[in-house]
């Protein structure tokens, strides 16, 4: 309980400090008043949501996904078009956007769910680039092509719309809190704690009488439901949404965040987040060097962290006055990866 | 989890620390270009280019006695990026920005511009819609992808070629100006198209996509994708063995179309805004000859080019009219007027595009070289 | 029908080239359990590499025989940067889990990407003309260019090649092993790290070859010419089965064969996606793939 309190504590004031920071870069003197930054920070709040929902499929149940990506377009697009064709005001497609991704998560989960690890790999590549695809070819002339659709709508909430990179700012952020609130109280649940164990021992977990399908199948659906309002929240931002914004390289980002930050562990995320997307832009003095610069840090810090930078820590059970972990927490002292990597080898 | 605010805050402080106050001094000149990513030697040109064109400008004392200097941001060819590169630009403190190539990349950075009273000039981007917002300080020295479609569908019908095929790269700029093509072609009853269809770029093997067409049997190609495709479409006809006439647009302006294809190159046609080499003036001369001694190698393309012409009508209109964004607005829409350009006359009408008739046909001859048909 | 041949060949050589690439991420996966995201960038440096010794040898009029040599160079020298690869981003990795190692493997790959846009530009190079004939056998009323029977018949080779290595000598039975069993053949008395060094030795060179074999049969490479090509026969390999030689082969052979009568008989548009669903429904039916072995999830 106190570790929980503390836990709290802390989140509340790392969102405090961020919530702080566009009034105060101005004061700070920055140049621009701070819109670099703030530009940047809104981009790293999508990726933070949009790994944070990941980490359910990928960090907690173990399943090897990586092609969140579809689901973040499927959701932006769902919102842009009802925002543009039939003019909802773009947050009110909010639950609607994040209900088709899920819907989508749902259709491709059901057949392959059972698929071992690296197989299950390449189908949800492959959903990445079928719906790539399908955005690029305009299909149901709903997608605008290779053009996208632009001239998406300005946010409004109670009545204030939303102009400034601040303002989106706000709604980010504020949608990411609510993320690490609402996750945080998933991880500690009874749902959290099935889907942990079928990620260390799926034989086990089944014998346990947990139904692993289903928790996978539900795992899958939830974090692409998030991913999906993650897509409004991106077409809220960006205002324009197309092909290019939706490719396979986003999913590799953002897998490479989840497995970096250290899957399963929120702290991780953020700080992933933080590196993975901030490094890009910090770098971008080295001009056409960039990118190379960024692949051999991530390169470095994977050898230098293997287990993640900020790796998951065992769960505790208060045991009544005794310590000592319990077989749970045993259990997560193993080597992160789904069973299927460790069975793959001895079989 | 008590570190995490520090260790994530601790992550920022590059950003601020990278925020130096401004002083006056050089006039800046924004360049955003994608130096990296698929544009990335568009972009690296584009730098090159009118990096070339500053030093030779300071070297001749400047702009109104001070220095230019360009302010270089990179926006990696895609538009998440490339908001973040305009932000970066914008705090940098340029009143005007070069830039940028690809048509969805420069529409992410507009609004970003315009909202902080830039001027910017695109260099690549030919989507109708990026005029047609009303943006008062937006301009591009590229023509618009319906001029383009207008040359293409009066190409063919000069050619008099009845049944055609149009094949596209699913790319923006390519789909817009096939769809610009056929719609004209229609509306004109210029031809049949009797295949229209997308290609994958980057994928070298174009042997199925050619098979199927040389069962369709059109009496011409109209392809309009970029250089790569085009050579390695007319390489591995000529290995099938299969000529047919194939046109190209203006993304296939470039020397690389004739290294990939050889000799199957002969007798390729395609539209484009005319050649630096054949334009006749002396400025446009002597800077491809500097460009080439700096380098060891021409532009590879059209859009570099106008990336310098970009550049070269903002020093102008600073020249005139000083660093107010709004006073280099307005002079370039009401009192520029035939500038020479190493692109030939530039002027800019209401909606700050390119005002005049830019795209002449070319033809490859035996020899590998453009020549201009007249 | 004779478009039907016609459409058959076009898949089968491009088929050839993802095969021989999809063998180097089956091996890798055999003997790590890893899916080495960089070995596209590799296919890339081979084509690379092949160009500059081309020029630099001064060879362009060389025929067969200075393919030959270009090739073997090549090839030696990825599979050097293949093994710095192993040694430098996956054994320090060795047993921290997979998905690590898997990371790491993205890293590698914007890297090699990146370098090879700074060493060799950014612009498409080309490779010079001429240099395999250009003759065009008629079968059958289909065409068949001699260059794409040369590809396909010398991918045929390196693959028939690794085949009897793996299957026939002691050190192939080692690879074996390895992959079969990392704790049990290390009991065996096989040196693992020798093993798992010499896959990257040979997978790496198979994908150099296909690099030459693109610019030869092309003209145009490109630094990020990875990235497509590195999908594509992963997903071959995938297709047949990850892990499974033989799979890797037949893998990539149907994809490009699908890909061909996708874009004849379908769309050409979406000829990736038909790919891809039908690699989605063949994953149903066949859950490790068309030649995988069907393990139980744990022992």
């Amino acid at each position: 309980m106190i570790a929980a309190r503390r836990s709290l504590l802390s989140w509340s004031a790392f969102f405090a400090s961020l919530a702080a920071l566009p009034p105060l870069l101005p004061l700070l003197g920055v140049d621009g008043g701070g819109a670099v930054q703030i530009g940047v920070l809104n981009d790293i709040g999508i990726y933070l949501i949009l790994a944070l929902s990941l980490n359910i499929i990928l960090g907690h149940a173990g399943i090897f996904h990586m092609g969140h990506t579809a689901f973040f377009a499927v959701g932006a697009y769902a919102a842009a078009i009802l925002n543009t064709s039939c003019g909802w005001p773009i947050l009110s497609a909010l639950p609607v956007a994040g209900l088709l991704a899920a819907l989508l998560a749902f259709l491709v989960a059901v057949p392959v769910i059972r698929l071992r690890g690296d197989y299950l790999l390449v189908v949800t590549i492959g959903v990445v680039e079928i719906v790539r695809i399908c955005l690029v070819n305009n299909i149901f002339g709903l997608t605008g092509g290779a053009n996208g659709i632009a001239g998406i709508g300005r946010a409004v909430i109670l009545g204030r719309r939303l102009t400034t990179p601040a303002d989106i700012f706000y709604l980010i952020w504020s949608f990411a809190a609510l993320s690490v609130l609402l996750f945080s109280l998933l991880e500690n649940s009874r749902f959290g704690r099935a889907l942990n164990y079928i990620r260390e021992d799926e034989v086990a977990a089944a014998g346990c009488g947990i139904n692993t399908g289903r928790h996978k199948i539900q795992a899958f659906v939830l974090g692409a439901f998030w991913a999906g309002m993650a897509g409004t929240l991106f077409a809220v931002k960006t205002r324009l949404v197309d092909p290019e914004s939706f490719t396979f390289s986003e999913s590799v980002m953002l897998f490479a965040i989840v497995i970096l930050g250290g899957a399963g562990s929120m702290a991780g995320i953020v700080l992933g987040t933080f590196l993975l997307i901030g490094l890009q832009e910090i770098f971008r003095d080295f001009l056409e060097a960039r990118m190379l610069v960024f692949g051999a840090a991530m390169v470095a810090m994977m050898i230098f962290r293997p287990q993640g930078l900020l790796p998951a820590r065992a769960r505790r059970y208060d045991t009544g006055g005794r310590t000592g972990a319990s077989p749970g927490a045993a259990g997560r002292e193993k080597k992160p990866g789904p069973p299927a990597g460790n069975g793959a080898a001895g079989t | 989890m008590k570190k995490l605010p520090f260790l994530a805050l601790l992550t920022l402080l590059p950003f601020l620390a990278s925020a130096a106050p401004s002083l006056a001094g050089p006039v800046k000149i924004g360049l955003l270009a994608p130096l990296t990513g698929p544009f990335a030697s568009e972009g690296q040109d584009m730098k090159n280019l009118v990096s070339l064109l500053a030093e030779e400008l300071n070297r001749a004392g400047g702009v109104n006695g001070s220095p230019v200097e360009v302010v270089v941001e990179d926006d990696g060819s895609a538009p998440r990026s490339a908001a973040n590169a305009a932000n970066r630009l914008v705090a940098r403190g340029v009143p005007v920005v070069v830039g940028t190539y690809g048509s969805a990349v420069t529409e992410a950075s507009q609004e970003i511009f315009a909202e902080a009273g830039i001027v910017q000039i695109a260099t690549g981007s030919t989507a109708i819609r990026l005029t047609a917002k009303g943006l008062e300080r937006f301009f591009r020295t590229c023509p618009r992808d319906d001029e383009q479609g207008r040359v293409a569908a009066e190409t063919i019908a000069r050619l008099g070629f009845r049944n055609i095929a149009i094949l596209h790269d699913n790319s923006v700029y390519a789909k817009g100006l096939a769809e610009e093509s056929r719609e004209r072609i229609r509306r004109k009853g210029v031809a049949n198209v009797i295949f229209y269809d997308a290609l994958q770029p980057n994928e070298r093997d174009y042997s199925a996509i050619l098979t199927k067409l040389k069962g369709i049997g059109p009496e011409a190609i109209l392809f309009t994708g970029y250089y790569t495709e085009a050579g390695l479409l007319l390489r591995q006809m000529a290995e099938m063995r299969w000529s047919v006439p194939m046109i190209g647009g203006d993304a296939t302006n470039n020397v690389g179309l004739v290294e990939i294809a050889g000799k199957a190159a002969t007798g390729y046609r395609f539209i484009s805004p005319a050649l630096p080499a054949d334009i006749d003036t002396p400025a446009a001369r002597a800077f491809l000859a500097a460009y080439q001694a700096e380098y060891k190698t021409l532009p590879g393309s059209i859009w570099p080019v106008l990336a310098g012409d970009a550049f070269n009508v903002l020093v102008e209109a600073i020249k005139a009219r000083g660093t107010d964004p709004g006073a280099i607005a307005g002079y370039l829409h009401k009192e520029l007027r035939d500038f020479e350009g190493l692109t030939g006359k530039i002027s800019f009408d209401y909606s700050g595009d390119r005002v005049g008739d830019l795209y002449r046909l070319y033809e490859v001859d035996a020899e590998g070289r453009f020549v201009l048909v007249p | 029908m004779q478009e039907f041949l016609q459409q058959l060949i076009n898949g089968l050589a491009v088929g050839g080239l993802y095969a021989l690439i999809a063998l180097g991420y089956t091996m890798v996966y055999g003997v790590l359990k890893l899916i080495n995201f960089a070995h596209g960038e590799l296919f890339a440096l081979g084509a690379y590499l092949g160009l500059t010794l081309l020029t630099a040898l001064g060879l362009a009029g060389g025929g067969p025989a200075a393919v030959a040599l270009i090739l073997l160079f090549a090839m030696g020298l990825v599979a050097l940067a293949g093994y710095l690869l192993e040694r430098v981003a996956y054994r320090p990795l060795r047993g921290s889990g997979r998905l690590t190692a898997v990371v790491s493997a993205l890293g590698a790959s914007i890297f090699f990407q990146n370098a090879m846009m700074l060493v060799f530009g950014a612009k498409a190079r080309v490779y010079p003309g001429g240099i395999l004939s250009g003759e065009v056998f008629t079968l059958l009323g289909a065409q068949i260019p001699a260059t794409r029977i040369l590809l396909l018949a010398s991918s045929l080779l390196l693959m028939l090649l690794l085949y009897w290595f793996i299957h026939h000598t002691r050190t192939g039975a080692a690879v074996r092993a390895v992959s079969l069993d990392q704790g049990a053949a290390r009991l065996m008395g096989i040196d693992v790290n020798r093993v798992i060094s010499l896959v990257f030795l040979i997978g790496p060179a198979l994908g150099a070859a296909a690099g030459v074999m693109a610019g030869l049969l092309y003209g145009q490479i490109k630094y990020d010419m990875g990235v497509l090509y590195g999908l594509k026969a992963f997903t071959a390999a995938i297709l047949g089965g990850i892990g499974n030689i033989p799979g890797a082969m037949a893998g990539g052979i149907l994809l490009g064969v699908i890909e061909a009568l996708g874009a004849a008989y379908i769309s050409i548009a979406w000829k990736d996606a038909i790919a891809f669903c039908l690699l989605i429904l063949i994953l149903i039916f066949r859950p490790t793939g068309l030649l995988g072995e069907r393990t139980a999830d744990k022992v």
